[in-house]
């Protein structure tokens, strides 16, 4: 029977102290499920629940407050922004924080080390066989990618959504769903478009992106057949569409853009340079509106995109992957979790397990962000390991790491200002003179890696 | 020779410390109209400073002084740095005054002048001739204030200016530089190819987004660096100053041209090569 | 009312100096690049002070990640304000 009221749901809930309930961020700042849901079970005086939200955004205000409370003592989550973010590196919290990446969440919740008891999941449109869409609905949100596990693995399965109806594109099968609520709005799709969506006009990223480009181009990188992996940063979306303009000019057609998807890679699709869209996540309405037009726009879950466990996941024949990061140290450990002075600012996503996986591996980045340099001796948070990482391209120049002996020889020719991570570290101590250090606070919980180990420590800050 | 004059406004440390990665051939920093009255000396001091530490290299450098009681003080800020100006509203007579202030500051600095009012057309050939003058630019937005005409992607009230900026030039054998297009991106394109096309040296651009289709407009075509290095290469093995190639005739002028081109390409760090 | 004088801005990688007559002297640094610069630039503040000869004044500097020539020049420009206004 489909639910109408959430305090009711909640009474025909196995709910208890200690237990650990999931949710996903495919509504990304327009989400309003784990708000209200949170708060209702928080006001019935539940104490050390475990948060196992896929994603956390600025808009999920209610976790500082259960945080506070006692409700949610321990956090499993693949990205932190916003005030939780800011809560938890200023306060810490009681139990321990963990984060995840895409993949390695999939493979967690499957292979059963991280059980979740209660999944509540926001879906768009859901039939009376609880069949679900992210493509139909008053608020759509395209791909479902990061609740599927979720869907299939949790104990309790509930379906919170605004939309009943017919449907024809269903991403999670009624079999595995044990409830569902309809309230009045799972929240805003345009906040999902929130944040940097739009290619960068701010001339450094662009510098960055046509220098990220110029890379492929003398590397040889870009192939009848490539694929192509990269995120919904300014500088991402730059070299998309510069990489977009290669394939044109070269009539050449590459085989899968992965991950998140947006009105860059559609274009692609739609102009035939690209022959399938694997689309973990949509980032905007035109990425949302195609995978509900394209055939060769396809809806993947997380285990499929990113799961190690998984050997036919999608990112296994990945051959391009440009990433960001807010650090990067003299062993091309990346982080993108925190920024240099311990504030939790993300986390890895699907930064590693695309980093692991890929042939080649670009992370771009300006060289300075207002006095901090991008290279430290050391990163604050390990979120990539540096064995993965096989170039940094900076405003001032690009490193590779000396591991990658086949690139560095087949860049000897170039005119690119192709250096050692250590000039690129002086380059920036030059402007920004040598950063004092930072010191840490406790430890307030631990990067895992995709395939479950112990890859960093989090601290909090010293405040 | 510069294909991009890229102005960064002096008072403005974001621009300034990132000048040199827009990949502008030439920078301006401007003192004049991108800084208010009351902030000339806090941009004076900044410059300064600026130069002090973090000199760009590898790209020319420029500055636009005031052109009015300011400009004493301008002169005396970057006197000591190996940069030149940009003289604003020039007219035969301030460029001469300029001598004299040059003389008092013992520092000579070679000068840009920016043509942006009529009367100055009507000396063209005086200022164009003088001694210190490397270059002309056209400064059409103030131009065209007064002159009523509309600065649009067809370029009609420009005609006569660019045309006549740009001979006086060439007479005198200094650069021709066009003045930015007024717009980030909106019609860009059109203006640049209009300034390539009447043959300018270089093109001014007021944002950094702008410089990367200046070079590209500004820069040999790779067909024609191509067919450049085919007429080298006969001429070296022919040791002939006059031959044929694809069918055309091919002499010494053709010659010097197709020489004078490879080495902009050169300049330019472009590839020369059979892909073109 | 104390002289009082500013320089810069609050835009990024720029600081806002505010410079105020004062019985002794002082340095008052509040920087978005925390304790990794925060010493640095309180003595670059010193040092540059010190130079200029200006004794009994209040120094704050709201730092949005200037560079080094930035902060000096922000400052010099500053003082010359001061000075500038001597007679209050």
């Amino acid at each position: 029977m489909v639910e109408k009221d959430l305090e009711r749901l909640l009474d025909a809930l196995p709910l208890e102290d200690g237990m650990r309930i999931s949710f996903h961020h495919h509504l990304r700042n327009g989400d309003d499920v784990l708000n209200p849901v949170l708060k209702a079970i928080m006001d019935r005086g539940y104490k050390h629940l475990h948060l196992k939200a896929s994603a956390l955004f600025p808009v999920h205000k209610q976790v500082v407050k259960a945080l506070k409370s006692g409700c949610v003592t321990d956090i499993t989550t693949n990205y932190v922004s916003g005030p939780v973010a800011d809560h938890l590196s200023k306060e810490g919290l009681e139990g321990s924080l963990t984060m995840q990446t895409h993949g390695g969440r999939a493979r967690s919740i499957i292979e059963g080390g991280s059980p979740i008891d209660i999944a509540f999941i926001a879906a768009p449109a859901v039939d009376e066989s609880y069949n679900a869409s992210g493509v139909e609905g008053k608020n759509p949100c395209g791909s479902l990618g990061y609740a599927i596990e979720d869907a299939q693995h949790a104990a309790v399965k509930v379906l919170v959504t605004d939309t009943l109806t017919t449907i024809e594109h269903v991403q999670i099968e009624g079999r595995h769903i044990d409830h569902v609520l309809k309230v009045d709005s799972i929240g805003d799709t345009s906040g999902i478009e929130s944040g940097t969506l739009a290619i960068s006009s701010d001339p450094i990223k662009l510098k960055i992106a046509r220098e990220a480009m110029r890379l492929l181009k003398a590397l040889d990188a870009i192939q009848e057949g490539v694929s192509f992996q990269s995120g919904a940063g300014g500088v991402s979306l730059a070299v998309t569409a510069m990489f977009n303009d290669y394939l044109k000019t070269h009539g050449l057609k590459a085989s899968f853009y992965s991950g998140g998807i947006t009105a860059g890679h559609v274009e692609a699709l739609e102009e035939g340079l690209v022959g399938r869209l694997y689309d973990v996540q949509c980032f905007d309405k035109r990425a949302i509106a195609s995978l509900k037009q394209n055939e060769a726009h396809i809806p993947i879950s997380a285990s499929d995109y990113a799961n190690p466990s998984n050997a036919s996941r999608v990112i296994g024949d990945l051959d391009i992957v440009l990433l960001g990061a807010s650090e990067v140290d003299l062993d091309f450990n990346v982080n993108v979790t925190s920024d240099s002075y311990l504030n939790l600012i993300g986390g890895s996503g699907g930064h590693s397990d695309t980093a692991e996986d890929s042939r080649l591996t670009i992370v771009v980045a300006p060289l300075i962000k207002a006095r901090t340099p991008l290279i430290q001796d050391r990163v604050q948070t390990i979120t990539t390991p540096g064995a993965h990482v096989d170039c940094v391209v900076s405003e001032r120049g690009i490193a590779v790491n000396p591991a990658r002996r086949d690139l560095i020889r087949s860049l000897e020719k170039t005119s690119l200002p192709i250096m050692s991570i250590e000039e690129m570290q002086a380059l920036a101590h030059h402007y920004t003179k040598r950063p004092a250090a930072v010191k840490k606070g406790d430890v307030i919980g631990i990067v895992e890696s995709r395939s479950g180990g112990r890859l960093d420590t989090i601290h909090k800050k010293v405040v | 020779m510069a294909r991009s004059y890229l102005f960064i406004p002096a008072n403005v440390p974001r621009m300034l410390q990132n000048a040199d990665v827009f990949e502008a051939d030439a920078l301006i920093f401007d003192l004049e109209d991108a800084v208010s009255s009351h902030e000339k000396d806090e941009a004076r001091a900044l410059l300064a400073r600026f130069l002090d530490e973090h000199r760009p290299e590898g790209v020319e450098l420029y500055v636009r002084v005031n052109s009015d009681d300011d400009l004493e003080k301008d002169l005396r800020t970057i006197a000591p740095y190996d940069v030149n100006i940009v003289l604003p509203k020039a007219r035969s007579a301030a460029i001469g005054n300029l001598t004299t202030l040059f003389k008092r500051l013992k520092r000579r600095f070679r000068v840009l002048a920016l043509i942006e009012t009529p009367k100055a057309f009507f000396e063209l050939d005086v200022i164009a001739e003088d001694k210190m003058v490397d270059g002309l630019i056209l400064g059409a937005v103030d131009l065209l204030n007064e002159t009523g005409g509309t600065f649009s992607e067809d370029g009609d009230a420009l005609l006569f200016p660019r045309n006549k900026l740009h001979y006086a030039a060439r007479a005198a054998d200094i650069r021709s530089i066009d003045t930015p297009w007024p717009r980030v991106k909106e019609g860009l394109e059109h203006d640049i190819k209009r300034t390539a096309a009447l043959g300018f040296d270089g093109k001014c651009a007021i944002h950094p987004n702008q410089v990367p289709s200046i070079n590209e407009a500004m820069s040999p075509s790779p067909d024609a660096l191509y067919k450049a290095l085919r007429i080298i290469k006969k001429y070296e093995s022919e040791q002939t100053t006059r031959f044929s190639l694809d069918g055309e005739m091919v002499d010494k002028p053709v010659i010097e041209k197709a020489r004078k081109l490879l080495d902009k390409a050169k300049r330019y760090g472009m590839e020369v090569g059979e892909d073109g | 009312m104390a002289r009082s004088v500013v320089s810069g801005s609050l835009e990024s990688s720029d600081c806002l100096i505010t410079l105020t007559e004062a019985g002794e002297t002082s340095v008052q640094v509040d920087t978005i690049v925390h304790e990794a610069f925060q010493r640095h630039l309180e003595s670059l503040i010193r040092e540059t002070l010190k130079q200029s000869g200006v004794k009994n004044i209040k120094v704050h500097c709201q730092d949005q990640g200037a560079l080094d020539y930035t902060i000096k020049a922000r400052l010099e420009a500053a003082l010359a304000r001061y000075e500038e206004n001597d007679d209050g």
